[in-house]
């Protein structure tokens, strides 16, 4: 089956939403994932904040991501004036025209940088496909398929699949559904909630 | 499409959020390094607050800058209302927090989804000088008569509330000493929220008081608890929710109906008239010692002797006690309405995860779990389209 990440062919900065840094948390590869990237992965403030608030209800993502930061893997990037700009027209409007604030930041920060995004939100990759087509959008399993990735993580490569779709609920796009399944084989694919009942033999 | 939201908008939503805190103006005024008449005059509307200072105030009350800005969203301003008539102890004021999220939650899923909510609801009747329990009384005949109820038994009283006035009416699990809430507001409407680890049939009696308080005073909200002094609205509330449930001559005909050729009160006959009026079995027989069917005391007999158990309900009842389907989707977060309206906004993406974790206050795996459960279809090709 052949699939190819679309983060073969690009340099950083990168910079993630929440929806993947708790995917790459979950997938208990973070390390060595990030390691492949050349540089560190972008956060912004509003996703450390976000994480933050999970403390509350038990999650231990933020303090995962803190480890990360302090080992370099991760920085945390704050928005300028001219991503404010951009910040407040994608989190003021009607709902379905918005997006929360780790998203907006997010995408506002990668179109001041110039860097490519990685985000699983499908309303968010429409709201970015129609107001900003020159953006370079990825997702998480992009990111764990990338050529570097894959090789360095060696045969637990399907294993960091599993642990984001199984401990991170990950969202998988329609495209890469056969190849992931593929990869963690249909026992697996059958404890994962997050993908359609089809792949899951209901 | 940007809709600039007024300075006055603006600034209710601020001082909303900020109550929502539990933060007074010096505190947050303090938290920004803003003067205190500076956010005052951005509550007030009179000077509108710059993206920075949004952005600091969002973090200050735990709200996010979408929250606030979004132009077709929902700020009620509920608590300030609840804390008038009284918000002592932790526990109402976590219920009231509740109900608020609650319906904010989903008034604006239906707004994104242009799901129109429609509602019927009883004409008000304001409490007149007088006997207060034969007022409500009558006014429950009154709108029993309206709703086609004649003398029938409420079998359903929460779909009754739902489908038949358009109340908006949620079953979580709060502290066990609240028995419910309810609050109107112009903008959302009739709205209750009932204990589900109460029984159905408490809830019932709750959700029947609660109705008692839509007709009769429906501008002050009401939280309904355990040791809660009797007002004039309370006793009302009260005698409206028996009356409404079990009506005079319904009780009496069944009390006689039920206790033909014997002379005593027995726990088969409580427990059978209790299930046919759906409510619980201490306030079927206080109803047959108030219209002076027995005499006063009964309850405290049986309760001196053992009781009536859910066991021995249970013998008498076989195959009649129904499953509890109220109780579905209340382990989880949210409501069953609720979560199926979060998971269409989802699928149709109209609201990010992002925007359905703040709306429904989840962390984002939470938030993924609901979803997951709300839509075990997946996308299936070819699933039954609905026909309109």
């Amino acid at each position: 089956m052949e699939y190819r990440s679309c983060l073969d062919d690009v340099a950083v900065p990168i910079i993630a939403d929440a929806s993947v840094v708790i995917n790459l948390i979950a997938s208990q590869f973070a390390n060595t994932i990030l390691r492949q990237l050349g540089g560190p992965l972008l956060v912004v403030r509003e996703v450390q904040l976000e994480l933050e608030e999970g403390r509350n209800t038990g999650r231990k993502d933020a303090q995962e991501l803190s480890l990360l930061v302090n080992n370099g893997q991760v920085e945390i990037v704050e928005l300028g004036e001219r991503s404010a700009e951009h910040f407040l027209e994608l989190v003021s409007g009607m709902a379905k025209d918005t997006l929360d604030d780790g998203e907006a930041a997010t995408i506002a920060y990668a179109l001041e940088s110039n860097a490519t995004v990685l985000i699983d939100d499908r309303k968010a990759i429409r709201l970015c496909l129609t107001r900003f087509p020159h953006l370079t959008i990825c997702n998480t399993v992009d990111l764990l398929g990338h050529v570097d990735v894959w090789a360095s993580l060696g045969a637990s490569a399907p294993d960091a699949v599993f642990n984001a779709l199984r401990i991170g609920r990950m969202r998988v796009p329609e495209q890469y559904l056969d190849w992931v399944v593929n990869e963690i084989g249909s026992d697996r694919a059958a404890l994962c909630s997050s993908l359609p009942a089809r792949y899951r033999g209901g | 499409m940007s809709v600039e939201l007024s300075n006055v908008e603006l600034g209710r939503r601020l001082r909303i959020a900020r109550e929502r805190a539990g933060i007074t103006q010096a505190q947050a005024a303090d938290a920004v390094a803003v003067a205190r008449t500076t956010l005052i005059a951005i509550e007030g509307g009179k000077r509108r607050a710059r993206l920075d200072e949004i952005r600091r105030l969002a973090r200050n009350y735990g709200e996010s800058v979408n929250g606030l800005l979004i132009g077709d969203s929902a700020h009620i301003d509920l608590l300030p209302r609840f804390r008038k008539v009284g918000l002592g102890g932790r526990e109402k004021a976590e219920a009231a927090e509740m109900l608020m999220d609650l319906v904010k939650a989903e008034v604006d899923l239906e707004r994104v989804l242009g799901v129109v909510r429609s509602f019927s609801y009883p004409t008000e009747r304001p409490i007149m000088a007088g006997d207060v329990r034969a007022q409500a009384a009558a006014d429950a005949a009154e709108l029993r008569q309206r709703l086609g109820l004649g003398l029938l038994p409420v079998r359903d009283m929460v779909t009754l509330l739902e489908i038949d006035l358009g109340v908006r009416v949620y079953i979580r699990p709060v502290d066990s000493s609240v028995a419910g809430l309810f609050a109107y507001d112009d903008s959302v409407g009739a709205c209750m929220l009932l204990n589900a680890i109460h029984s159905r049939e408490r809830r019932a009696q709750t959700a029947a008081h609660e109705l008692g308080h839509l007709v009769s005073c429906r501008q002050t909200p009401a939280i309904t608890y355990d040791g809660m002094t009797q007002s004039r609205e309370e006793r009302y509330a009260d005698a409206f929710g028996r009356a409404f449930l079990m009506p005079t001559r319904t009780v009496t005909h069944r009390f006689a109906d039920f206790t033909k050729g014997t002379t005593v009160l027995t726990r088969r006959h409580v427990i059978l008239m209790a299930h046919c009026f759906g409510v619980s079995r201490e306030v079927l027989v206080r109803r047959l010692e108030e219209l002076q069917l027995v005499r006063r005391g009964a309850w405290d007999w049986f309760k001196a002797n053992g009781g009536i158990t859910d066991k021995q309900a249970r013998t008498v009842l076989e195959d009649l006690v129904s499953d509890d389907v109220d109780q579905l989707g209340t382990r989880g977060p949210g409501t069953l309405r609720l979560n199926l309206l979060a998971a269409e906004a989802h699928r149709q993406a109209l609201m990010s995860e992002g925007q359905l974790a703040r709306l429904l206050r989840l962390d984002r795996v939470a938030l993924r779990d609901v979803l997951d459960i709300a839509d075990v279809e997946g996308d299936a090709d070819g699933i039954p389209k609905l026909s309109r």
